[in-house]
């Protein structure tokens, strides 16, 4: 992953620098990954997954300037995708509070990890939100149960009570989906 | 329009973008807006009479330190937040600094004078309106920055609100010195930072709305 993150970075530089061949090349790249992170997430829907995909490419290009080089490459495109995926959440009426989402991957991160990653959130998504709101925050996250409690607003008890739910829940699901 | 004829018109004519746009593009925004709130402090509020003397007198400096170091911590939280990967590293908790440096300051002027006049000290001549024009000077230099993020990938909306209206806030606090002839820490420690806080407050509200992209 790093080799390629190397390669559409000196794109990415080359493209900053003026060079319009570099930049289509870089744009070319990142036609798959951007579709295979969206398919993942929208579940098939093609003329979505396109959409999205020409959105973030558009805003790849005219938000070029924020791309910082002396960082990796792929965690900024991903920031990308990801905020186009949620902005359209939110326009079809799915609550997503963009500040309480996950951390971001600091490496490329249209890979096998953010594959099984999208299994975990396809899962949390089938349970009540608050309870997968706790298992994200204490489970994935690792923050302690006060943490939990405060970043949620929610008393302590009520995170322990909604993460034995939650995972309970979530077995269940997972047993019902291998029968 | 199928992604190929997009790659194509994209990188047609592909301008060269300088290593520090993002950094002038907010300065650009700060700018333009600052100059809108200047010209409000000279011809609707005035500058004060006595700013040159003032500007000879440590309390003037002591006002500034405070608005200047709080406008460059939200300026760079501001400025971080502006990357779709950016995080406000820590520059907002830094804010503390100069608002606990002030209250210590605010404190051992409480201590030096007698108690019947801390509610003089406290209050000043202005107190109705210092938070009031504080937060309609920000007013300008948010619009400012909320033009600058138009070009740019913020992706922690909220977040990123909040530092622009505070950056705004101690931006036209700073401006307001000019104007404003209060001398106590206590003064500023209280009606500045509530109008600062209130372009912060405005900033969070408005941000998720108004910095989508």
């Amino acid at each position: 992953m790093r080799d390629d993150d190397n390669r559409l970075r000196a794109l990415m530089l080359a493209g900053l620098a003026g060079d319009g061949g570099a930049h289509a090349s870089l744009l070319r790249a990142l036609l798959p990954p951007l579709r295979s992170f969206f398919r993942r997430r929208l579940g098939g829907r093609d003329d979505d997954v396109e959409d999205l995909v020409q959105e973030t490419l558009i805003a790849v290009h005219t938000r070029r300037a924020t791309y910082d080089p002396g960082r990796p490459f792929g965690a900024w495109v991903y920031a990308i995708a990801r905020y186009k995926l949620i902005d359209r959440y939110r326009r079809s009426g799915r609550t997503t509070a963009l500040d309480d989402l996950p951390e971001l991957a600091d490496e490329f991160a249209f890979d096998d990890a953010s594959d099984a990653r999208s299994d975990v959130d396809r899962l949390l998504e089938t349970i009540p939100e608050k309870q997968a709101a706790v298992l994200r925050a204490t489970r994935i996250e690792g923050l302690s149960t006060a943490e939990a409690a405060e970043r949620l607003g929610i008393g302590e008890s009520d995170v322990k009570v909604s993460a034995h739910r939650g995972l309970k829940a979530l077995a269940a699901r997972v047993k019902d989906s291998l029968r | 329009m199928n992604s190929e004829d997009l790659i194509a018109s994209l990188s047609q004519d592909l301008r060269p973008v300088s290593r520090h746009a993002l950094g002038e593009r907010l300065g650009q925004g700060v700018i333009a807006g600052g100059l809108i709130t200047l010209v409000a402090v000279v011809f609707w509020l005035g500058i004060r009479p006595d700013l040159m003397p003032a500007m000879l007198g440590a309390t003037f400096w002591l006002k500034w330190t405070y608005t200047i170091s709080l406008a460059i911590c939200a300026s760079a939280a501001a400025m971080r937040l502006a990357r779709p990967d950016g995080t406000a590293g820590g520059w907002l908790r830094l804010m503390a600094l100069p608002v606990l440096g002030l209250a210590l300051i605010a404190g051992i002027e409480l201590a030096m004078t007698p108690s019947t006049q801390w509610l003089d000290m406290w209050l000043g001549n202005s107190w109705t309106i210092c938070s009031r024009n504080v937060f309609l000077l920000a007013l300008p230099i948010f619009a400012g920055l909320l033009w600058s993020y138009r070009r740019l990938a913020p992706t922690r909306l909220a977040l990123a609100g909040t530092s622009a209206g505070m950056a705004a806030g101690a931006w036209g606090a700073t401006l307001y010195c000019l104007h404003c002839p209060e001398t106590s820490a206590l003064f500023v420690l209280t009606w500045y930072s509530l109008g600062m806080a209130g372009a912060a407050l405005l900033g969070r509200l408005l941000g998720p709305y108004l910095l989508r992209w």
